[in-house]
């Protein structure tokens, strides 16, 4: 039991950084805006 | 163009400043985005884009051509155009290091009028390193 808790807290430690990866925010800037 | 960005997978909120061209857009929280399609869409709307900026977090990986390169997901990453800031991330390739860097995307070069080869893969730019964690 222990060590699928244990399992289970790793492959979190494992996923949840690339699950937070992404865009943010993104800005531009146009011309020939009327 | 509001409309055309906002039709986009993974915006959440579109802003457009008249005044001084601005367009601010926020992803969704968990949506996929592609600046390549958001480059199509304004174009798509009758107006030039001279800058595209972004915030980004993901991972330092090295790509098949040896290239360093911040990938967002797993099928989406961006090759880093080389500069200081990007040297040193190089030894983060292949790290669980998660950056946050502002970057950029695309900058009309001065006096060009032609828009930019939509086949090229955009490149990004690093502005600033904002976290490692």
């Amino acid at each position: 039991m222990n060590k699928k808790v244990a399992l289970l807290i790793l492959l979190g430690l494992i996923v949840a950084p690339v699950a937070q990866a992404q865009i943010k925010h993104i800005e531009m800037r146009v011309e020939g805006m009327t | 163009m509001k409309q055309h960005l906002g039709r986009q997978s993974g915006v959440q909120n579109v802003e457009v400043n008249l005044i001084d061209g601005k367009v601010q857009i926020t992803p969704k929280e968990d949506g996929h985005i592609d600046p390549l399609q958001l480059l199509k869409a304004v174009y798509d709307s009758g107006v030039s884009v001279a800058e595209m900026d972004v915030i980004a977090r993901g991972k330092i990986v090295k790509d098949s051509s040896g290239s360093i390169a911040l990938q967002i997901e797993p099928n989406q990453s961006f090759q880093l155009a080389p500069n200081d800031l990007s040297s040193g991330l190089e030894s983060l390739a292949g790290s669980p290091t998660i950056v946050t860097v502002r970057g950029q995307f695309y900058k009309k070069a001065e006096g060009k009028k032609k828009k930019r080869d939509a086949s090229v893969p955009l490149k990004l730019l690093i502005l600033e390193v904002q976290k490692k964690e």
